[in-house]
Order: structure tokens, then C-alpha cells, then sequence
């Protein structure tokens, strides 16, 4: 299926489940990023995928190339693709300003010291 | 000044009444800061009651008198017009018996010549006499007063209260009498209290934990209590109704309290307050009663008739009087100023009584039981403020006060107030009730003075003698004597507070109470020893018989006996007993008077230690002492006239006495009978004796010694404890009415512990029980039972929850991971489910 | 056999980029050259967005991501670069438990992507002539509040769409508030008394 799929994609044009695909695919990496990364700044690198993979499907949808007859979002696609990036800017800014702070208080930067909130 | 007396009266009266309460607010809200340690409280009470004294002698002097002509002595037609002793007043009449007689009747002048004794001319005098009365004095219209009201508290349907004035020539003078007599007891206890000033003070009679008791002392509690009092007793005095009297009777009551219990550390002190309240509470409801069969048949209280603010009765337009007060209603002018009871009291008797009120009706006599329960009522209101038998007993007590208390308020106003009250209220009292009266004042008189004789302490001594005067004035009042007993009020409130005052002066420069343990105090202190002299000479009548010249009680007392003989005279039979009484009373007045005072200040010192202490008192006490004798001496002298300021407030119609429905052959003789010469004769002559052998007595047992008192005492050891312990009234009351009231409240007691308490706690234990078995079967099971199991659920999930949370952030992950990815997984498999 | 569709090749290219270097991240145990895969995987994430017709917000991640958040990204690694921390291994348990999960994910999402019909690409014919419409000015004025593509929307649908401006507004407090905040949090450590007295 997945030769003739991208057999396919040469002559015809891509749909949202394709962007969905690489989506699903760069949310994947990303988790795991963050699941296996024991370097607070590799977690946000993950942080950052997951968020671009999700990113992927709000442009997707919001797309009036990729429609097919399914439901669109339109500008509201774009608009909350937008507003993401700028969350992700924050979010980077503040999750490095904690990286460095627990690297100024524990002289590492290794997650798994950070257990404080063991049970 | 506007000097009218209607409009300047009510003035100067309301602002000498209100100024002892001015000063009493003052000295109770900033008191302690006045000087050191309150000293000025004691200057500012003096300055408010000087002032109000000043205001009555104004209102006295400056608008009374100048306004209303003083009687032309009422029996003034026994005497040819111009005698030189026509404008005298009344009392002095009997000193001139035999001059009197010559200017007479015609037909008797020979007589008398010959014979100024001989008993036909005195009899056909006294016909005379009653013939005249039955003429010119059939009754007297009302007497001059000003009525109205400065403030109306409240108009619940008919029943008005009001704070109002009733002002007439005995208001007038009794406002002079007690503003002057609190002012020198006020200026007295400024040298009497100065120990109080000391700080802290130490009451020697008084032991806590071994020691003397300290305490701040209270000059200016005292002074803000004898300015309440004041205030209270000058109410009493002004009240134009009967429950302003009542407010203000009951504020005198707590005064007394107040002040009796000044020194309430002392057991003795806080226990005689007590009594004296409580006893006082006793008489009090018998005047509620009064005043309430007043209300009920009268409808309203006030004394007097609706004025204008000239001081004209205000008339209806058919010519009746607006709204009667309670005198124009008992004695109208219809009825010719006799005492005949309303239609409104005949119909609210025969609404209580119907029965009997038909028979009574039957036999004329509709409405004299109500009458008489009125009058008996506010009697009983003066029995216990006067400390009449047989409540009498707490007077006596009540000197465990102050003695500047003791001269103020047990002698010369507050238990006068009593005599007062039925003098305000004579027109209300038919002759039954004033048999009453007679018979209380007689017992009493009598009853105290047997027990002063005995008595050892100072100040009970004349306690005795208070309650034993009072009871004179009593018996005046009931025998038809208004202004005899009235006139023994004023008289006795001078020399008795001067008695009192001197006996203070004593205690404070020997530092007991105990005749026993003083003498010869004579030469350590002149001036008290001869001021008391002189209060002991006025209050025994001492006189020449037969001449104008006298000290005060020489009047007043021998127109008591005066009218007690001439009530005898008419009623005869048993009715002599009140003038033997009187008589006797009299011999022993002279005795334990004069005793008192040859212990006090004659012979040898008993007790020297306390003899070589003594030292005359300051001038702070001693000045007021001077002042006081000089008005012992000369208040009563016939040129001051006071007898013609009373007769000027001579109730209506009572001049004329009355005669008895319920008991027919009761006549109150006129008291202008009283003054006819052979009785004028007779009286003096029997009470100067009287007095001569109680003072001759005393001498010569305790001045000359020929006899000697423990032997006497010996001889009648039984009379002797009997008298010694009061009659047992102490002893009988407590056997009659405190113990069965302990014995009540016991059982009440027990009962309540027995049955109520026993019920209660039967309840409740079964309460407990049930709820103890409750709590075994439901609460420990099941209630418990299911949070325990509840919490335990909780607590073994949280346990495995717990091991989720392992703190480590990607791990976290890869639960969110994993519980997305099974969530999915789950839709998924639903989804499939429903559509297969 | 069709004539090759452009469009597609290039979703091909990008979409392989994006994920390769996606997996290299992950794969990758050196924190620099993750840091520097990470780039290259955005870029070819806006790449993915330029053919979606979405050049504005393409042009944004560029700038943005690759020109902000990553430097912000890389200047962290700079100033957390110590030896030890370079290159930090993971025990093969929790990579094996990691795969597995993130395995399971991806075919959950993958299935779930071409269980729509819709979903599938268009038909050739019915994209190949859609004028090209660059959208940065509806975004504008979507953000201030004007949805001009909802003009000719019948007045009940228009209701509920109100703009962006009160979201955008918020969101520019928020960056303002975050930058303090981050700015407080990463500050350097003071000495609780900075002046010794005497």
C-alpha cells in the first residue's frame, strides 16, 4: 500500500491525511524525545515537535488545497497555527528560564534529579 | 423678678428640688476627680443644697407670705377683736388659757375670775365651743395651693402620670424644714466624713484576714447619695399627684439603702440595709393597694384641681370643676367639704362586692369599705417609711449608717415623710382610718419608749425616740389633730436632727456607740454637751406651763396631748387610753432622754481611756449644732407663727373633723376644740408634770445616784429583758415570717432537687443510655463502619497511586503516551462494538 | 501514467526531511546536533506549510522557530555545555519501553488519519486550477477583528465569529508577561547580603 500510496502522491495532489502522517510522525519523535532524553534541554526540543507536529494538522485543515470534501477550518486554521508558534516562543522562554535555574540550584541538567515530586 | 405665686412658685421650688439631682449627676459621673480624693464633691453638694435653701427662703419669704395673709387664729372669736394675742397663731393659745378665759365667752368671765379651774366653766366652755363649730367651722373649703404639671410622662386612657406640683403652705414650709436641716447635716458631714477623705481609709470595725479592712475612702459617694436623697425627699414634698409621690417614696427607699449600707463591709451595715429595704417593701404594697383602690374608684391621682396659669381652678362651662383631683372629688362642695364617698367609688365597690355593698347601701354606709381600704392602703405606705408598729423594727437598725444619715434621713425627713404623707392625704381618710392611725401611732409611741429606756447605744436610743415621736404625730393625725401633728413634725426634725448631730459629735470624738462606756464629757466638750442639752429640753416640751415661753417641743407636744384629751373628752370610754398613753409616753421620753444625757455627759468617765481621746468636734460640726439649737429653741415660738403658716394649708374640710359610719360612735373632734381652755389647762399642766418626773427620774438615778441601775435592774429582770430585747420583735418576726420563708424556700428547694432535678436526670440518663446503645449498634457499625471503609478505600488507592507518581518527568510522558494511545484504543474498540 | 504533480513531489520532499530529521532528534544522543536537526526539521516544516497555501504562517515559523525559539534553544545548550552533560545516555530499558509506546502511537494516529475518506488528498483536477490567494492579509485582519473570508457567510453563522483581536490581544500580554517572568526566573543568583556591613 505504501508504494502505491506514494506512487500516488506523484500525480495526484497531497490530502490532510497525509500532512496528518508527517504530522503524527514528528508528535511521535517528539514524545519520545521527551520520554527518553535525560537532558532537560532535549525535553524541549521534544516539546518542540509535539508542537509542530500538532501545528501540521491545524495548517492542514485549515488548507483549502488539501480540502477533499471534509471539515475545514479555514482561516481559523491558519489563525490557531499562529497563536501555537507564539505559545511555543513563550513556552521556550520560560522552560529554558526553569532549565537554567534548575541547573543553577543542582549544578545539573538531568531530569531524572529532578524527583522532587516523588510520592 | 415676676413674684407672682402661681407663676413664681412652681419656678423657684422646681429649681431648688432640681438642684441637689444637679449636683448628685455631677459628683456621680466626675466625683473622684473633684480635688483630692473627691474633697470638692463634699463643697458643691453644700453650695447646691445652700442654694436650694436660699430659693425655698425666697419662695418663702419673698412670695409666700407677702401673698397670703396668715390666719387670724381661727377660734379667734374667743377672744375680743384687737387682743394682742389674736394674730398669734394657734399653739400658743394654751399658754394663755387663763387669759384667754378672761376675754371669753361673757357668761363665763365671773368664773373664771373666781375660780379659773372650776370644771363648770371649762364645760360650758367646750359647749361653747361646739356649738360654734357646728356654725362657723362646719367645714372648711379648700385651701390655697398651686396645681399643675411641668412635664407629662404618658396618658394611658384615663390614667395620666404626670411630673407635677402641689404646692401650698406645707409644701412651702417643709421645703424651708428640709433644705435647712440638710444643709447643716450637709455642712456637719463635711467635718463628720473627713476620715473618708484619708486614703486608703481604714474601717476598724471591719476585719479581713486579720487585718483592718483598707479601702479607698468614699467622701464623694457620700455626698452623691445625700444629694440623690435630697433631691428624692424634696420630690416626695412637691409631688402634685399620688405616683409621683410613689417614684420618689421608693427613691427615699433606696437612698436610705444606699446610705444605711455606706459602710456595707460591715456585716451589720448590709444587713440592716437590707432590712430596712425589705420592710419598707411591706408597707410599700399596702400604699400600691391604696392607691390603686384610689385610681380604680377616683380615677386619677393627682392632689389637686386643674389650674390656669393664674392659679384659678379651671371650671366647666356648667360650673364644675374641670378635672376634680382626689380631694375635690372625696369632699365636695356640694356636700358641704364632708367626706362622702363618689358615685364612682359606690359603683366600683358594688363591681367588687355586690352583695355586700346592697347591705352596706341599706344601712348608709355605700362606700366607706372602699374608702376605709384606701385610706388603711396609704397608711400602710406611711407604717413602713415612718416606722410605725409593727415595721417598725428596722429603724433602729438603720443607724449602722452615718450618723449625718441618721440626723437627715432616719429622723428629720425620710421617716417624717411618712407623717407628711397623711397629712397630704388627711382629706381621704374617713374616721375609721384615722382610729387606725391613732392606734398605731399609740402602740408605737408607747413601744419605743420603752425600749429606749433600756437601751445602751447612743444613737438607738434615739432611734427609739424617733420612732416613739413619730408615733406622736401619728396619733395627732388620727386623733383629728392635723396641725398638731404636722407642727410636731417640723419642731421634731429640728431637735431631733440636733440630738442626733451632737450624739455623731460624741461618737466621733470617743469612738463608740456605748452609752456605758462614756461620762463626764461634759468638760471635754461644752458646746456639744449643751446644744444636745437643749435638743433633749425641747423634744421632753419643756416650758413654763401656762406662758408662751417654752423650747419648740413645748408647743407641739402639749397640742398633741391637747387634742388627745379633747378626742378622749368627746368619745370617752377607751378612747382615754390614747391620752393615758400619751401622757405616760411623754414621762418616758423625759426619762431616757435625760438618762442619755446624764450618762453621756455627766459624772464620772467610765472609760477613761476614751475619755482623755475625747475632744470637742470641729467648727464644721459644732457651727451647725449652734444653728440647729437656736431653731430647737425658737422655731415654735408663737411669734414666728408657724401654727397660722399650717392652718393656711388645712386640708379641705377636715376642720371641722367627722364623725364614724362604720363605727357610729366615732367622733374626730375639731381640732379648734382642742385649744379650749380647761383642756388647754389640764394638758399642759399633765405634760409639764409628765415631763418633771421622767426628768427628775433620770436624775435621780443616774445624775445623783441615790438609785442604783443594776439593782433596778435586777428587781425587774423579766420587764427589763423584755424591754432589752426590743420585745421580741426581732425574734417573733423571725419565728413568724423568716423562717417560715426560709422554711418554704427549703422545702422549694428540696422539691425541686427531689422531684424536678430527680425527673430531669432521670431523662437524661435515659437519654444517655439510649445513646450510648445508639452509638454501640449504629454509629460503631455502620455509620463507622462504612468511612472507615470508605477512608481504607481511599487511603489503598492513594498507596497505589502513589507508585505512579515516581517524580521522574519522562515517565510522566510516557503515561500521557500510553493513556492516550489505550484511550484511543478504547474509543476504537466501542465504536467497532456499536457498529457490528 | 500522468504528468508528475509538482506540488506533490515537493510534499514528498518536505514531508521526508521533516521527518528524518524528526527521527534524527530523537535518535541523536549529542545535544548540539540535536539542537541542529531540530532546526532543519522546522525548516522543512514551513516548507510543508508554504505548500499548504499557508505562506504567512510558514514565513512566521521560520522566523519565529528557527530565527528565535532555537537560538533562544542553542544559547541554552551554550550556557549548559559542560562535558558531562553533552552526551548523556538513556538506559535501553526505558528506550524500549519509549518505542514501544511511541510505536503504538504512531499506528494509532497513522490509522487514524486514513480511516476518513475526506481526509484522502482531492482529486487533481479540482486543486490544479485554484488561484494562488496569499492569505497574510486575511490574517491581519483576522486578527484585528475583520473575517473578511466569512463575507459572504449568512448572518447566523457570521454570529459566533467574532475575530481574532481580544485572543491576540491576550496572547501579546501574555508573551510580555512570560518574557518577565522568565527574565525573573533565569536572573542571576544573588547573594543574600550583597554589602557586608563594616
Amino acid at each position: 500500500m505504501t508504494s502505491s500510496l506514494l506512487a500516488n502522491l506523484l500525480t495526484e495532489p497531497p490530502g490532510v491525511a497525509h500532512y496528518m502522517t508527517v504530522g503524527a510522525v514528528m508528535f511521535v519523535c517528539g514524545a519520545m524525545c521527551m520520554a527518553t532524553k535525560r537532558n532537560a534541554l532535549g525535553v524541549l526540543m521534544g516539546i518542540e515537535l509535539v508542537l509542530n507536529g500538532a501545528n501540521l494538522n491545524f495548517i492542514a485543515f485549515g488548507s483549502k488545497y488539501l480540502d477533499n470534501g471534509g471539515p475545514q477550518l479555514g482561516l481559523d486554521g491558519s489563525l490557531i497555527a499562529l497563536f501555537v508558534i507564539v505559545l511555543a516562543a513563550a513556552e521556550a522562554a520560560v522552560a529554558l528560564a526553569i532549565a537554567l535555574n534548575f541547573y543553577n540550584n543542582h549544578d545539573s541538567i538531568d531530569v531524572d534529579r529532578a524527583d522532587q515530586l516523588q510520592g | 423678678m415676676d413674684l407672682t405665686p402661681a407663676t413664681a412658685l412652681p419656678k423657684l421650688l422646681a429649681a431648688a428640688w432640681l438642684l441637689p439631682l444637679a449636683s448628685f449627676v455631677v459628683i456621680l459621673f466626675v466625683g473622684k476627680r473633684l480635688g483630692p480624693h473627691g474633697k470638692w464633691a463634699g463643697y458643691l453638694a453644700v453650695g447646691a443644697i445652700v442654694s436650694a435653701f436660699l430659693l425655698s427662703c425666697i419662695a418663702m419669704f419673698a412670695v409666700w407670705l407677702p401673698n397670703h395673709e396668715l390666719p387670724v387664729a381661727h377660734h379667734g372669736e374667743h377672744h375680743e377683736e384687737g387682743d394682742q394675742h389674736d394674730d398669734a397663731p394657734a399653739a400658743d393659745d394654751h399658754a394663755h388659757g387663763t387669759a384667754a378665759l378672761l376675754h371669753d365667752s361673757p357668761q363665763s368671765v365671773q368664773i373664771d375670775r373666781q375660780s379659773p379651774f372650776q370644771l363648770a366653766a371649762f364645760q360650758e366652755e367646750a359647749a361653747h365651743a361646739d356649738d360654734h363649730a357646728a356654725e362657723g367651722h362646719a367645714a372648711n373649703p379648700p385651701p390655697t395651693y398651686y396645681f399643675g404639671d411641668w412635664y407629662s410622662l404618658g396618658q394611658f386612657g384615663n390614667l395620666k402620670l404626670t411630673i407635677g406640683y402641689y404646692i401650698d403652705a406645707l409644701t412651702v414650709t417643709m421645703f424651708c424644714m428640709v433644705t435647712l436641716i440638710a444643709s447643716c447635716v450637709h455642712i456637719y458631714a463635711l467635718g463628720y466624713m473627713h476620715d473618708e477623705l484619708h486614703y486608703p481609709y481604714h474601717d476598724h470595725e471591719v476585719i479581713v484576714h486579720g487585718h483592718h479592712l483598707s479601702r479607698p475612702g468614699r467622701f464623694h459617694r457620700f455626698f452623691q447619695y445625700l444629694s440623690l436623697f435630697c433631691f428624692s425627699m424634696l420630690g416626695i414634698v412637691i409631688a402634685g399627684n399620688v405616683a409621683m409621690v410613689f417614684v420618689f417614696w421608693e427613691l427615699v427607699g433606696i437612698c436610705s439603702y444606699f446610705l444605711i449600707g455606706f459602710y456595707f463591709e460591715r456585716h451589720s451595715a448590709s444587713t440592716a440595709a437590707n432590712k430596712a429595704f425589705i420592710v419598707n417593701r411591706v408597707g410599700d404594697f399596702g400604699m400600691l393597694i391604696g392607691m390603686m383602690a384610689l385610681w380604680a374608684s377616683l380615677g386619677t391621682f393627682a392632689f389637686g384641681d386643674k389650674q390656669d396659669a393664674k392659679g384659678q381652678t379651671v371650671l366647666t362651662e356648667s360650673g364644675a370643676i374641670a378635672e376634680p383631683g382626689i380631694f375635690s372629688q372625696l369632699r365636695t362642695a356640694e356636700n358641704g367639704y364632708r367626706l362622702v364617698p363618689p358615685a364612682s367609688m359606690i359603683a366600683e365597690e358594688t363591681r367588687q362586692q355586690p352583695a355586700i355593698e346592697a347591705e352596706d347601701a341599706a344601712a348608709g354606709k355605700a362606700g366607706h369599705w372602699l374608702l376605709l381600704v384606701a385610706g388603711v392602703g396609704i397608711f400602710c405606705g406611711c407604717v413602713g417609711k415612718s416606722a410605725q408598729f409593727p415595721l417598725h423594727v428596722w429603724l433602729p437598725d438603720a443607724m449602722e449608717g452615718p450618723t449625718p444619715v441618721s440626723a437627715l434621713v432616719h429622723s428629720a425627713t425620710m421617716v417624717a415623710a411618712g407623717v407628711y404623707l397623711v397629712g397630704r392625704f388627711y382629706p381621704a381618710f374617713c374616721p375609721e382610718a384615722l382610729l387606725v392611725i391613732a392606734i398605731i401611732g399609740c402602740i408605737t409611741l408607747s413601744l419605743a419608749a420603752t425600749i429606749a429606756i433600756t437601751a445602751t447605744d447612743i444613737k438607738r436610743v434615739l432611734a427609739y425616740s424617733t420612732v416613739s415621736q413619730l408615733g406622736y404625730m401619728m396619733l395627732a393625725l388620727g386623733l383629728g389633730g392635723w396641725i398638731a401633728g404636722l407642727f410636731h413634725l417640723i419642731t421634731h426634725a429640728f431637735f431631733k436632727s440636733l440630738l442626733f448631730m451632737c450624739s455623731g459629735s460624741v461618737i466621733h470624738a470617743v469612738h463608740t456607740n456605748d452609752m456605758t462606756e462614756m461620762g463626764g464629757l461634759r468638760k471635754k466638750m461644752p458646746i456639744t454637751a449643751y446644744t444636745m442639752l437643749i435638743g433633749c429640753l425641747a423634744i421632753i416640751g419643756a416650758g413654763v406651763p401656762l406662758t408662751p415661753i417654752g423650747f419648740s417641743g413645748y408647743f407641739s407636744k402639749d397640742s398633741i396631748i391637747e387634742q388627745a384629751w379633747s378626742h378622749a373628752q368627746t368619745n370617752g370610754g377607751v378612747y382615754w387610753a390614747f391620752l393615758a398613753m400619751a401622757v405616760i409616753g411623754a414621762s418616758m421620753t423625759a426619762f431616757y432622754m435625760f438618762r442619755l444625757w446624764f450618762m453621756t455627759f455627766t459624772g464620772a468617765p467610765r472609760d477613761h481611756h476614751k475619755y482623755d481621746h475625747a475632744h470637742e468636734s470641729p467648727r464644721t460640726m459644732t457651727g451647725p449644732l449652734v444653728l440647729l439649737a437656736i431653731f430647737a429653741i425658737a422655731v415654735a415660738w408663737p411669734a414666728f407663727r408657724l401654727t397660722g403658716l399650717l392652718e393656711q394649708a388645712q386640708p379641705v374640710g377636715t376642720a371641722a373633723g367627722g364623725s364614724g359610719v362604720l363605727i357610729e360612735d366615732l367622733v374626730v373632734p375639731a381640732e379648734h376644740l382642742s385649744h379650749a381652755p380647761d383642756i388647754k389647762l389640764r394638758a399642759g399642766l399633765a405634760a409639764f408634770s409628765s415631763a418633771l418626773i421622767g426628768v427628775f427620774g433620770a436624775a435621780v438615778v443616774y445624775l445623783w445616784g441615790y438609785l442604783n441601775p443594776r439593782e433596778i435592774k435586777q428587781t425587774f429582770k423579766p420587764i427589763y429583758t423584755l424591754l432589752w430585747n426590743k420585745w421580741y420583735f426581732d425574734q417573733l418576726y423571725d419565728i413568724l415570717f423568716i423562717r417560715p420563708a426560709l422554711f418554704i424556700g427549703r422545702q422549694i428547694a428540696a422539691f425541686d432537687r427531689g422531684v424536678i432535678d430527680w425527673f430531669l436526670h432521670s431523662c437524661a440518663w435515659v437519654v444517655r443510655l439510649f445513646s450510648m446503645v445508639f452509638d454501640l449498634v449504629f454509629d460503631r457499625t455502620l455509620v463507622d463502619g462504612t468511612v472507615n471503609t470508605a477512608a481504607n478505600w481511599t487511603w489503598d488507592f492513594g498507596l497505589l497511586l502513589r507508585r505512579f507518581q515516581t517524580g521522574s518527568l519522562r515517565q510522566y510522558v510516557l503515561f500521557i503516551v500510553m493513556g492516550t494511545w489505550f484511550m484511543c484504543l478504547a474509543y476504537f474498540a466501542a465504536a467497532f462494538v456499536l457498529m457490528s | 501514467m500522468d504528468a508528475i504533480y509538482w506540488p506533490s513531489v515537493f510534499f514528498l520532499i518536505f514531508g521526508a526531511l521533516a521527518c528524518g530529521f524528526a527521527l534524527a532528534v530523537l535518535l541523536s544522543a549529542n545535544i548540539v546536533r540535536m539542537a541542529f536537526y531540530l532546526v532543519m526539521s522546522l525548516a522543512a516544516t514551513a516548507g510543508l506549510f508554504f505548500l499548504a497555501g499557508q505562506e504567512f504562517v510558514g514565513a512566521m515559523q521560520l522566523l519565529i522557530y528557527v530565527g528565535g525559539t532555537l537560538v533562544l534553544l542553542i544559547f541554552g545548550v551554550m550556557l549548559t555545555s559542560q562535558e558531562r552533560f553533552v552526551n548523556m545516555k538513556t538506559l535501553a530499558g526505558d528506550w524500549v519501553i519509549g518505542m514501544i509506546a511511541g510505536g503504538a502511537l504512531l499506528s494509532l494516529l497513522t490509522a487514524a488519519a486514513f480511516s476518513v475518506p475526506e481526509w484522502r488528498g482531492p482529486e487533481r483536477a479540482a486543486v490544479e486550477n485554484l488561484p494562488i490567494e496569499p492569505n497574510a492579509t486575511p490574517i491581519g485582519m483576522g486578527l484585528l477583528g475583520a473575517r473578511v473570508d466569512q463575507i459572504g457567510a449568512p448572518a447566523d453563522e457570521r454570529a459566533g465569529m467574532a475575530g481574532y483581536l481580544f485572543p491576540f490581544e491576550i496572547v501579546s500580554v501574555h508573551l510580555l508577561v512570560v518574557l518577565i517572568g522568565a527574565a525573573y526566573l533565569a536572573r542571576a543568583k544573588r547573594r543574600s547580603n550583597p554589602l557586608p556591613t563594616g
